[in-house]
C-alpha cells in the first residue's frame, strides 16, 4: 500500500541525535503542541523547568512523546525495561539522549 | 429445541415462481445459470443426497450455483470463505463434522451435469447451513443455521423479477447468503462479480449488468462512493450492514442515489438478521426496545445490546452468550438518546486512554465528518505513559491535498469536537484503508 505521507520517516537521520539538536526539536514540537490548545505565549522551557508544573498534563505529555517517535524514529519510554518518570526537562532531554540511536 | 417451521428448498420455492426458463437466476462474468437450468441442476445434486458437505471457496458464482442445488439433498452444507488456508479449512471442516470437500474443480464437473445421477431423487431434507464466522477476534468458528433461519429476513418484492442484486459478500458469509436467498426467492437475479476484478471493474460490470440492487457494508459503500462509475449504477435499493451506518454515509448514498430506498440491517452471524431500518436516520427508534423489531426482541443491559431472535432454535456455538430467556449478547455497544438508540462500536474496539474509556467508532464518525476525508480509520497504539494513545489513518477525498495542512485541519476538527483522550495523538494520511474478507474495516492489517 502506499505511503502518502514522506514526513511520517523519521526527519532526523540516525547519529544527529546531539543534545542542542534534541532540545531544539523538543522544545519547537512542545511550544507547537502548546498554540494547538492556547492562544497564550508557550512558556520557556529551562533545564530545571518541572514538566508537569508547564501546564501539560500527562496525556500532552504522551501525545508528545507519540509525535517525537513519528519525528525522529524512537521512544524512549518504550525502549526500557525499568519505568523512568523524568520530572524536570533536563531529565527529559537526558533520557532521549540516552536512548538515541548511534551512528554505525 | 422445537423444530423449525418448514420451509421448501430455495430450488423448489423459486420453481414455484413459474419464471421463463430463459430469466437469469444467477450470473457472473463468465457465466450464468437460466432458470429452465435449475430442475437438471438440483437432480445432479442428489448424488449428494443425505450427505454433509463442506464447498471450497475462491469461485463464488459456482458456490452460489451448488448452495442453490444442494439445499434440500445435502443433510448439512458449509461454504468455505474466500482465502481460507487449507489448514484452516481442515480445522473449521473437523469442527463440523462435515464429511467431504467439494473441490473448485469437483464443483465445475457437478454444475456441468457430469456424473449426474439417472435417476434424480426428491430433495426435500431440512438442510443444515454450517455457516464460519469472519474470525476477527481468533480462529473462524462455525455457527449452524437452518434454512428457516437463513431465509426467515426474505421480503417480498413487489417489483422482485426485475430486481437485480449485486454480490458484493462472499456467498459462505452470513451477509452473503442473506442477498442470495432474497435475491432469489423474490424472483430476481443475482449478479456475481469475479473477487478478482478490482472495484472500479467490480461497478462497472454491475452498471453493465443494470444492478438494481446492492448491499454492503458501510466500508465497501465508501469505497464504491470514490469510484466515480459508481453513479452509473441504476439503482433503486441500497443496503447496509455489518457496521455501524451513520449519518454521513447515509446521507452521501442519499444524494449519490436519489432514487434508491436506503435499508440499514442489523445482522451478525450469531443473532442472525435482526432487523432493518428504513426511515434514513442512525441507530434504531427507542420504541423498539419495547415493542421488538422485525420479530426481535431486544434490550441494552450496561450499554450492551441483546437481542433475541425470532427463531429460537436457529443458531448454535458455544462461544455465544445467551440468557434464559433467549437473549443473545451481540458484543455491540449502544446509548440511548432521546427517542433513538445508536450504535457506538463493538466493544473489542473500545480503548482504555489514560483511565478513559474511547470507541473507535465514535472518533471515526467524527473524522468521517470533515469534508476532505473519504475514508479513515483509528486504532491504539502503545504508550508508556497513558497506556495507549489514538492513532489516526486517512484516505482524502481528493488527490489534491497539501499534506501538512491537511494533517492540521484534521486535528483542529478533532480538537474542537472530541474530549483530549478521544483526540488522535498522531495522524497519517494513506492511499487506502484494508478490509477484512466480509468487507469490514480492519483495524489489525497495517494500511
Amino acid at each position: 500500500m502506499n505511503e502518502m505521507s514522506p514526513s511520517f520517516e523519521p526527519a532526523v537521520p540516525a547519529g544527529a541525535f546531539t543534545r542542542d539538536a534534541l532540545r531544539t526539536r523538543i522544545a519547537a514540537l512542545f511550544d507547537e503542541m502548546w498554540r494547538e490548545d492556547h492562544d497564550s505565549d508557550p512558556p520557556p522551557l529551562e533545564d530545571d523547568t518541572v514538566l508537569l508544573e508547564t501546564g501539560f498534563d500527562s496525556m500532552a505529555f504522551a501525545v508528545l512523546v507519540a509525535r517525537l517517535d513519528d519525528e525522529l524514529g524512537f521512544d524512549p519510554f518504550t525502549m526500557t525495561e525499568d519505568p523512568v518518570y523524568p520530572q524536570t526537562f533536563s531529565e527529559f532531554l537526558d533520557f532521549y539522549e540516552k536512548c538515541a540511536p548511534r551512528p554505525q | 429445541m422445537r423444530a423449525s417451521p418448514a420451509v421448501t428448498p430455495l430450488a423448489s420455492a423459486i420453481g414455484a415462481l413459474r419464471l421463463s426458463p430463459g430469466h437469469d437466476l444467477v450470473k457472473g462474468p463468465d457465466g450464468v445459470l437460466k432458470a429452465g437450468a435449475l430442475p437438471g441442476l438440483t437432480s445432479n445434486a442428489a448424488m449428494y443426497s443425505g450427505q454433509r458437505l463442506a464447498i471450497q471457496g475462491g469461485d463464488p458464482f459456482r458456490t452460489c450455483c451448488a448452495m442453490l442445488a444442494l439445499d434440500g439433498q445435502a443433510e448439512a452444507m458449509m461454504p468455505l470463505p474466500s482465502g481460507l488456508s487449507d489448514e484452516a479449512a481442515a480445522r473449521l471442516t473437523a469442527s463440523a463434522g462435515t464429511g467431504r470437500t467439494l473441490r473448485q474443480d469437483e464443483l465445475a464437473g457437478f454444475l456441468a451435469g457430469r456424473d449426474a445421477p439417472d435417476r434424480a431423487l426428491p430433495g426435500d431434507l431440512d438442510t443444515r447451513w454450517l455457516l464460519a464466522t469472519s474470525g476477527t477476534t481468533g480462529p473462524p468458528r462455525t455457527v449452524r443455521h437452518t434454512r428457516a433461519s437463513i431465509v426467515r429476513a426474505v421480503r417480498p418484492c413487489a417489483d422482485g423479477a426485475h430486481a437485480r442484486w449485486g454480490m458484493l459478500y462472499d456467498p459462505a458469509r452470513f451477509a452473503g447468503t442473506q442477498v442470495l436467498a432474497q435475491a432469489l426467492l423474490s424472483g430476481g437475479t443475482l449478479l456475481v462479480p469475479d473477487p478478482v476484478m478490482d472495484t472500479a471493474a467490480t461497478i462497472d460490470w454491475l452498471a453493465e449488468e443494470g444492478c438494481t440492487h446492492l448491499s454492503a457494508t458501510p466500508s465497501l459503500w465508501r469505497r464504491l462512493l470514490m469510484a466515480p462509475g459508481s453513479a452509473r449504477l441504476p439503482l433503486r435499493q441500497v443496503t447496509l450492514g455489518g457496521e455501524i451506518a451513520d449519518g454521513a454515509i447515509l446521507s452521501a448514498l442519499h444524494a449519490r442515489f436519489p432514487d434508491a430506498r436506503i435499508v440499514h440491517i442489523y445482522a451478525s452471524t450469531e443473532v442472525g438478521t435482526g432487523f432493518a431500518v428504513r426511515d434514513m436516520k442512525a441507530g434504531f427508534p427507542a420504541r423498539c426496545l419495547h415493542d421488538g423489531i422485525d420479530g426481535a426482541g431486544l434490550s441494552v443491559r450496561d450499554g450492551m445490546l441483546w437481542v433475541r431472535p425470532p427463531v429460537s432454535d436457529l443458531t448454535a456455538a458455544a462461544h455465544i452468550e445467551r440468557d434464559g430467556d433467549g437473549f443473545i449478547r451481540t458484543g455491540d455497544r449502544v446509548a440511548v438518546e432521546g427517542d433513538r438508540v445508536l450504535f457506538l462500536g463493538r466493544e473489542d474496539s473500545m480503548f482504555n486512554i489514560g483511565g478513559v474509556k474511547i470507541q473507535a467508532e465514535e472518533v471515526e464518525e467524527v473524522v468521517h465528518a470533515h469534508p476532505a476525508v473519504a475514508r479513515c480509520r483509528v486504532v491504539a497504539r502503545p504508550s508508556a505513559l497513558t497506556g495507549s494513545l489514538l492513532a489516526l489513518s486517512i484516505v482524502p477525498r481528493s488527490d489534491d491535498f497539501d499534506d501538512a495542512v491537511l494533517r492540521r485541519d484534521v486535528a483542529r476538527w478533532c480538537r474542537e469536537r472530541l474530549p483530549p483522550a478521544a483526540r488522535p495523538a498522531s495522524i497519517r494520511i494513506v492511499a487506502d484503508l484494508p478490509v477484512t474478507a466480509a468487507g469490514k474495516l480492519s483495524r489489525t492489517d497495517t494500511p
